[in-house]
């Protein structure tokens, strides 16, 4: 339906009728004066004149007759509703701060649903840019799930969108975000609002904290580096009533290998609900380790969950130390050791057994520069101490290593690395076959000693499938292609045990089973990994004409890689597993498999996923997908798992694995703090001009009013051009006639 | 019924003895072989072995008896010039006399042998009592100039790794007393080419009747075993390099040695 009403022509830009109608009036106002001053004829110089100027305005505005289809247009608020897990904690009436942020959205909504109301956009923030709330999640608890609540992300998201300019933003949260953070300066809250230019109203859900002691926040001082002394400082608190004075915090390693490894345990002393202490902790493994700080437990404690935190650390190594044992000096073993001294980055520890009891030295004790073998210093005290252990042509039993052969096996399932490298003394020959350390080797060893040692016959190691797709023999390949040197004999081994992947295997001798005999094999054990080596010629990738040939780089490259898988070097794993956006306990996450591009096969093998509690509590969950073609990574969908640690185990199917440790908090960082903070809303509304109130009050809140749109319009002039011009002049001329009469000029 | 030959039941014995021998799987010791210490013999030129021919496998048998190292009873030889020259990471080069210039296919080969990280042990026969050298001695450090012009000699004092590789020794010493130390061509911490001047082959040589070939001046027998320490310690710097340098064999050697030295 049409709507009419008088207006000016449409030729004229609005700030020209206000400079006519301004000059109209001061028109008025001198002739007002002028009138007072002059007493005779004054009524009609006032009416002359009063009709002039109308008449002059009239022609400046030229009157039109506008009818037009208007509708009025409510403004385009966004509502940014707090979807962190913070929002899960208890607000003030014992629910969910949700609870309060739904219902401060309802009342707005109620307003918004009025016919000239403000057309609301409710949009969650956590992580990254926002996104429609209630799409997926739904309302309630179940929309408080991000790991985060950063507001400066979101609204950086909503200034760079191509959507419509909200007329306002609309912030509903219980004001413990990260960005801004605690305590922000004016300049900077009005910097997260200076590419929206608009105020941004704040809405706090909750005003009171519960009771509540927890860690605030673990803080290292560095990077985790192995064997290194690592700083923590450990902040803590009390709030909501609760009375501590003091609190005892302890940091554990978990480990698969045995109970939590205690590293570190102190006492913080709070002042005003807060406190700090530092503590030192030295993580002897490198890769990722998960370390449990805690406090003691709180009596009426509402969160207890944030009374201990899991810290996953990325340990890294300044140098790998590795501890060389060997049962005899060869050419082998000599290859080895320059290689090893050779490596800026490797800090050996080299024991070989220079003299057994049978040789004769002809010399005295005095005479001689050979030291005891510290086989219990090594093996009892110091083995932790190294990243791994390289037992080359060495038998246990004169050495009495035999007594330290399940410290060694434990070792390499708390995560060490294992090489035993070939030799007559190595593998059955040296007494392993059936020794707690055979359960640990990728291969296995026979069911005796009494079992066949060494085949003496030349040969020339085959490649397995696996072992020309493996990333640590690549730098081998890139050196000596598909060729190995011949071996002059091969310890027996047995088949590949579970876990284990052979990487090259003998041309002719069988496994019990049937299978090539592995040559060199690798396998992952608990959390650590070993290596069988059943030659000891690999010193000919030097010394030999395919040494030179490849000026003897094929020796180092083959061990940069084999050394390199053992201590997980990237480059060297077959995938990079990665939970995306992190695990909270009690949600469904996804762990993403990167895999290195495959090389045309046709087939689609699949990939599996184990994972698994680190403290072996719950049964390991097992899932299995088909690598796609096209893509080099594999999502594997986890379901929702409780607070603890866990290892996932990705086995390829050439047998080959990679291990990821990760831990799964309830609340994370968002539980870190129970604390809300509407004051921080407070400021972040009066900075950017915008009003504050309570989640209660949301209803009152101030909204920008709607605008009008025009959908048809039509202009009609009440009369032509001219008719006003001559008017104007006709009038003007009486008016002018009427002042010389009384004697004005 | 008559009752077994004793003599057919012994045959049957011994040959059931030797068949089991030869179907049993063979043992490990062949396996390992080729990773052994070989006192390889170079020869250049018109040479044709070594100086001392018995030298390389009483060097080899000494090394066997004294330590945990596996040597070739049966060292093998081989020319500079041929490809088998990088086959294992030592050479043994002696002489007494004048040698003809190495060739171009001679240094092409030393070159590669050196390019691997192998060692040379050039050990003069010809030296005299005071460690003077012969023909031979001054051809070599002439001849391997050519082969590594960039590496010059330096002193090996009794302080360095090689006089405690297995034996704690004070001074080197051959079939003659020579100087004190050695000498060698360094590269990159590790000795390439040693210079004896102490004919370590001379104090080593046995004939095959058993009984030594040369005197040993002017020690005697205490020298000869002061060589064939030092030939062992050769042996096991070859096979473990610097490892006696490692700083835990470090400071308990420095106390033996405190102890020991008069």
């Amino acid at each position: 339906m049409l709507s009419t009403h008088i207006g000016t022509s449409a030729d004229l830009p609005p700030w020209a009728v206000a400079l006519a109608a301004v000059l109209a009036v001061a028109s008025l106002a001198l002739l007002l004066v002028e009138v007072r001053r002059e007493g005779r004829g004054a009524g009609a110089i006032a009416v002359t004149g009063v009709l002039a100027v109308c008449a002059l305005l009239a022609a400046v505005l030229r009157p039109a007759r506008v009818a037009a289809r208007e509708t009025a247009v409510g403004p385009r608020v966004v509502v940014l509703a707090d979807t962190s897990r913070s929002m899960a904690l208890p607000g003030d009436d014992g629910r969910p701060r949700s609870d309060a942020r739904d219902a401060a959205i309802a009342r707005l909504a109620k307003r918004g649903a009025d016919p000239e109301g403000a057309r609301l956009v409710v949009l969650g923030f956590g992580d990254g840019p926002p996104t429609p709330l209630g799409d997926r999640e739904g309302h309630g608890e179940a929309s408080a799930r991000a790991a985060h609540s950063d507001l400066g992300a979101a609204l950086r998201a909503i200034a760079a969108s191509a959507e419509e300019r909200p007329a306002a933003v609309l912030v509903v949260s219980d004001g413990r975000l990260d960005d801004p953070p605690e305590d922000p300066s004016p300049a900077a809250l009005r910097a997260m609002a200076a590419s929206l230019r608009v105020p941004i109203d704040t809405v706090a859900t909750t005003a009171s904290a519960p009771a509540d002691a927890s860690i605030r926040r673990v803080s290292a001082a560095g990077a985790a580096v192995a064997h290194v002394p690592l700083p923590l400082r450990v902040d803590v608190g009390c709030a909501g009533g609760l009375a501590c004075d003091e609190l005892t915090v302890t940091a554990h390693e978990l480990r698969d290998d045995g109970p939590p490894a205690l590293l570190a345990s102190g006492v913080a002393h709070l002042e005003d609900g807060k406190g700090t202490l530092d503590l030192t902790i030295t993580l002897e493994r490198a890769g990722s380790r998960i370390v449990e700080v805690a406090i003691a437990p709180q009596k009426g404690d509402a969160v207890p969950a944030n009374d201990r935190r899991l810290v996953t650390f990325q340990v890294a190594r300044e140098r790998v130390r590795v501890l060389h044992v060997a049962g005899r000096p060869t050419n082998d073993v000599r290859a080895l050791r320059q290689w090893l001294k050779s490596d800026a980055s490797v800090d050996v520890v080299a024991f070989f057994i220079l003299r057994t009891p049978t040789n004769d030295v002809r010399a005295s004790t005095n005479d001689l520069a050979l030291i005891p073998f510290p086989v219990d210093e090594l093996f009892r005290d110091r083995l932790p101490s190294f990243d791994a252990v390289v037992l080359q042509d060495f038998d246990a039993q004169p050495y009495g290593l035999e007594k330290y052969l399940d410290d060694l096996r434990h070792y390499v399932l708390g995560g060490g690395g294992l090489v035993m490298v070939g030799g007559q003394k190595s593998f059955v020959a040296g007494g392993y076959a059936g020794t707690p350390l055979a359960d640990v080797l990728p291969v296995q060893l026979g069911d005796s000693n009494d079992a066949p040692s060494a085949d003496t016959s030349p040969f020339v190691p085959d490649w397995t499938p696996a072992g020309r797709s493996a990333p640590l023999l690549g730098p081998l390949r890139a050196a000596v292609g598909d060729e190995l040197p011949e071996m002059p004999g091969a310890n027996v081994l047995g088949d590949v045990r579970r876990g284990g992947v052979a990487l090259w295997s003998h041309p002719s001798r069988k496994t019990r089973s049937g299978a090539k005999m592995p040559v060199l094999a690798i396998g992952d054990e608990g959390d650590g990994r070993t290596i069988a080596l059943g030659v000891d010629g690999t010193w000919e990738l030097q010394f030999s004409d395919l040494g030179a040939r490849t000026a003897g780089r094929g020796h180092g490259a083959l061990w940069s890689g084999l050394l390199g898988w053992l201590m997980r070097d990237p480059r060297f794993e077959p995938a990079q597993l990665d939970v995306v956006g992190g695990c909270t306990a009690g949600l469904p996450s996804t762990l993403r498999a990167r895999l290195p591009p495959e090389a045309g096969t046709a087939a689609s093998p699949a990939v599996r996923l184990e994972v698994t509690r680190i403290d072996g509590q719950r049964a390991s969950l097992h899932l299995e997908a088909p690598r796609p073609h096209d893509a080099e990574s594999v999502d594997f969908p986890l379901p929702p798992l409780e607070t603890g640690a866990y290892s996932a185990r990705l086995s390829a199917a050439d047998g080959s694995a990679t291990r990821h440790d990760f831990a799964c908090e309830a609340g994370g960082d968002e539980w870190a703090d129970t604390r809300p903070d509407p004051k921080r809303l407070e400021a972040l509304a009066e900075a950017t001009g915008g009003s504050f109130t309570m989640a209660s009050d949301a209803g009152s809140l101030r909204l920008p009013r709607p605008t009008t749109v025009s959908a048809e319009r039509h202009v009609t002039p009440l009369a032509p051009p001219w008719v006003w011009t001559l008017s104007a002049a006709a009038l003007l001329g009486i008016h002018w006639i009427a002042r010389r009469r009384n004697g004005l000029s | 019924m008559r009752s077994p030959d004793p003599l057919r039941l012994v045959a049957l014995a011994v040959g059931l003895a030797v068949v089991l021998t030869l179907l049993a799987p063979r043992p490990a010791r062949a396996f390992g072989d080729a990773g052994a210490f070989d006192p390889r013999v170079l020869v250049t030129g018109s040479q044709t072995g070594p100086a001392h021919a018995s030298a390389p496998a009483r060097w080899a048998w000494e090394l066997e008896q004294r330590t945990s190292a596996p040597a070739r009873l049966h060292p093998s030889v081989v020319r500079a010039d041929d490809p088998a020259i990088i086959g294992a990471p030592f050479l043994y080069w002696s002489g007494d006399a004048e040698i003809a210039p190495l060739s171009n296919e001679e240094i092409a080969g030393l070159r590669r042998f050196f390019a691997l990280g192998g060692l040379l042990l050039a050990d003069d026969a010809g030296a005299g009592p005071h460690g003077e050298p012969s023909a031979f001695g001054r051809a070599a450090r002439r001849e391997i100039a050519r082969v590594l012009p960039d590496g010059a000699p330096i002193a090996l004092g009794t302080d360095h790794v090689v006089f405690r590789t297995f034996y704690l020794l004070h001074r080197a010493e051959g079939r003659v007393e020579g100087p004190e130390g050695l000498e060698a061509i360094v590269r990159g911490g590790q000795a390439q080419v040693i210079f004896s001047e102490h004919d370590l082959g001379g104090a080593l040589a046995r004939g095959a009747s058993g009984m030594w070939e040369q005197p040993v001046v002017p020690g005697g027998e205490l020298q000869r075993e002061h060589a064939i320490r030092l030939a062992v310690n050769i042996a096991m710097y070859v096979l473990c390099s610097n490892y006696k340098d490692d700083q835990v064999h470090a400071q308990f050697l420095m106390r033996r040695r405190a102890v020991a030295s008069p």
